[in-house]
């Protein structure tokens, strides 16, 4: 007892000194909106492109508000989740951030990002972005990002090595086997194709071009859509192409999409499926590839292109950003129909405007034709913040193929465990 | 200190030793302050807060920032996490790893410990070296290179097996091409290559240890017992390993606590946290916790329960220890 009433004092000025600390920090959060500064995160490297056309957006938007620096800072895509965890738990966020697509609604659901529906309907080239795209921005009827580029998956295959082997682009599944048998008979020590039997894009296409469903909601309640007869025939195409038809080996169950693409990029694989904008990592990779490669849209089974998977990135203002106007601002000089069309090009990416992709404008280009096909039968994944854990944590689709493919369940007892886990996770209260 | 604050009858005689007393009393526990007051900070502090956390449902980052409510649930992280059927999978996975990678760890690190003894100096100092180089690699670092040597198309480990007349091959494995083989693709090839990985890294450790601590045996009791007649597996089981039994204690307390919690290693061979059926204690309590959706709550309760695992597995192993202790 003693010991605690000579502590006491001690106790007091410890406590008092974290009060005087707390209420240093508290004071910073009164200050009036400073608009000297706007901070923008940015995903990936930065590369020299662009920085230069970020520059190009900066000096437009500084013919509004000529003091305010903008000031871009560029985050590896992979560390994005960590950012913004530290940024929201510290609260020192940007004002402005670029984030995957298939994330925005999970970070809306943290409370990250700034509601912006009336922002955005009354903007009037909003009214002229793809709708799916902007669908996937929502979360409860709200919007909390503006679509900023878009991009489909599509399969690149060697030319030469087609030509070989005396086989065209292939159409539906039947051609698509037949193709890449072809090709590896015919070139010993290849695959016929990268399968990233870990990534779970790709697969989406096969899967709703069976007619199948990832999960749709009935009323209050989600139900998967593996257990149907479509999704098991998908799942068994998509594994069959390693353990039947062998035109892609064992290892390709722990492929995801770099993975895949490298095998293509290197030289192992006559076709991979791949993402326009992976263009230049595969270029990268083997600079001789562009004289021998073509692409083509993702076959549905009877002959039609499979709808693809709508990814890209958004733009969302922070909402502890004490500057969302400002934030606005700047948002539109750098969605602006014109500027959003000169970065898309740059990356190999797509303007989200639908009068910018139809029309023919990508017909003549060997690698963008196939994409802006794909592009024009899109779906997306199911829309509520816990898809992400599905898609992301649990890896449910993932590890439903892989399983199937390592041999370590069957294809019946692999959709319905997954669909199981899905419906657990989505329905969870 | 009460018995000499309650003795006030001979002040002189007193004053002198107790106040030289009181004040060689405190300095040690003003030397120990500062490291105190960082351990307190850097490590009790945020333990208490794991432990505070894993009693409330936290799944939105601004409940850690104090903006939020904390919804408090009592043991409910913790029902939630035993009574989920993929606990025994990760609990399994935990235990079975870390028992068989002690085993190896010190089995492997006392076979080297023994060698380098016996070893002339310099080739002592040559061994010595190239074992610590192992310890001194970055887990990370190290774990790279063990992935790319078990890469499906180039790594070394896949040319080897390549390598191997096709015939013999087949006879052993069924198979004679390795290219695209997944190293990595059934748990048991994953906890095999990671095993490889975390021993390699830590047996150098248990063989420098092992190392100083035969050196401090005086050589005369194995030279006595050679002479009596004992062969190397004798004299180690009567001689060397009593002798050092407190420090071999130490080093399976050690190796154990480090076996359980291996993060690293297992992070980057699985390439994230994908895959779960090589899930163990720690690498689950992080996807739970910084995966999204975030569960910090969830995530503090499982690492609340590979703490308590530890504390209970190297308890009783001190506990062990000392009787033995005693009765010899």
């Amino acid at each position: 007892m003693n010991r605690w009433k000579r502590l006491a004092p001690v106790t007091a000025v410890v406590a008092s000194a974290a009060m005087v600390l707390a209420g240093c920090g508290g004071a910073g959060d009164d200050e009036a909106a400073d608009n000297r500064k706007l901070t923008v995160w940015m995903m990936g490297e930065g590369s020299e492109a662009q920085t230069t056309f970020l520059d190009g957006v900066e000096a437009e938007f500084n013919k509004k508000h000529p003091d305010t620096d903008v000031v871009v800072q560029y985050i590896p895509w992979l560390e994005a989740p960590k950012k913004f965890q530290a940024a929201l738990a510290g609260g020192e966020g940007p004002d402005v951030t670029e984030l995957g697509n298939t994330e925005t609604q999970g970070w809306a659901d943290q409370e990250a990002l700034a509601d912006v529906t009336a922002k955005f309907a009354a903007w009037p080239e909003g009214k002229d972005i793809l709708p799916d795209l902007v669908r996937n921005a929502q979360l409860g009827g709200k919007q909390y990002g503006v679509p900023w580029y878009a991009g489909v998956r599509a399969l690149y295959y060697r030319t030469d090595w087609f030509a070989e082997a005396g086989v065209k682009p292939p159409t539906n599944w039947d051609e698509l086997v037949a193709a890449a048998k072809a090709v590896q008979a015919k070139k010993p020590g290849t695959y016929g194709i990268a399968l990233p039997g870990n990534s779970e894009l790709p697969f989406y296409s096969f899967l709703w071009a069976a007619g199948g469903e990832i999960a749709v909601q009935e009323g209050d309640t989600w139900k998967s859509g593996y257990t149907t007869p479509q999704a098991q025939q998908a799942v068994k195409f998509w594994t069959d192409l390693v353990t039947v038809h062998k035109v892609a080996p064992p290892a390709a169950a722990g492929w995801n999409e770099i993975d895949a693409r490298t095998q293509f990029a290197t030289g192992k694989a006559a076709m991979a499926f791949a993402g326009s904008w992976q263009a230049g990592a595969i270029k990268k990779d083997n600079p001789e590839i562009e004289k021998v490669w073509g692409t083509f849209p993702i076959p549905g089974p009877d002959g039609r292109p499979a709808p693809a998977f709508a990814g890209g990135s958004d733009i969302a203002l922070w909402q502890d950003s004490k500057k969302q106007d400002l934030a606005w601002d700047y948002l539109t000089v750098l969605l602006s129909k014109q500027k959003d069309k000169e970065f898309a090009s740059s990356l190999g990416f797509f303007p989200v405007y639908s009068d910018l992709v139809g029309g023919g404008e990508y017909a003549n280009d060997k690698i963008m034709a196939a994409f802006a096909t794909s592009l024009q039968n899109t779906k997306l994944t199911p829309l509520t913040p816990k898809w992400v854990e599905v898609s992301r944590t649990k890896t449910v689709t993932q590890a439903m193929n892989s399983s199937v493919i390592k041999g370590q369940k069957t294809v019946e007892k692999a959709t319905a465990d997954a669909a199981a886990e899905m419906e657990s996770i989505l329905n969870a209260k | 200190m009460t018995s000499l604050t309650q003795a006030p009858e001979t002040p002189a005689a007193r004053q002198t030793p107790a106040r030289r007393r009181r004040r060689v009393d405190r300095l040690p526990y003003l030397l120990l302050l500062p490291s105190l007051a960082i351990i307190g900070g850097l490590l009790l502090w945020p333990l208490g807060q794991v432990v505070a956390m894993s009693f409330f449902r936290l799944d939105n980052v601004r409940q850690l920032r104090g903006d939020r409510e904390w919804p408090w649930v009592g043991l409910g992280n913790y029902a939630e996490i035993l009574g989920d059927p993929f606990f025994l999978t990760v609990l399994r996975n935990t235990v079975l790893f870390a028992v068989a990678n002690v085993v190896l760890t010190m089995i492997l690190g006392t076979l080297v410990g023994l060698l380098l003894n016996r070893l002339g100096r310099r080739m002592a100092t040559f061994v010595a070296s190239c074992v610590m180089l192992a310890w001194a690699t970055p887990a990370l670092t190290g774990t790279i290179v063990w992935k790319w040597l078990f890469d499906d198309t180039s790594g070394l480990v896949t040319w080897l097996f390549n390598a191997l007349p096709d015939g013999l091959s087949n006879a052993l494995f069924g198979r004679a091409d390795w290219t695209g083989y997944g190293w990595f693709n059934s748990p048991l090839m994953f906890f095999a290559i990671l095993t490889l990985v975390v021993v390699w890294h830590s047996f150098p450790f248990i063989a420098v240890s092992v190392l100083a601590g035969l050196r401090s045996v005086p050589s005369d009791l194995h030279e006595a017992a050679r002479v009596d007649g004992a062969g190397p597996w004798k004299v180690f089981w009567k001689i060397t390993f009593p002798l050092l039994r407190p420090v071999f204690g130490i080093l399976v307390v050690l190796s154990t606590i480090w076996d359980f919690k291996v993060f690293t290693q297992q992070f980057v061979l699985a390439g994230g946290t994908q895959d779960r059926p090589t899930f163990m204690l720690s690498i689950y309590s992080y996807a739970e916790a910084f995966s999204p959706p975030p569960k910090y709550g969830l995530g503090a309760a499982i690492a609340v329960i590979l703490t308590l695992i530890l504390l209970v597995v190297t308890g009783l192993y001190v506990r062990m220890v000392l009787k033995q202790e005693e009765a010899s």
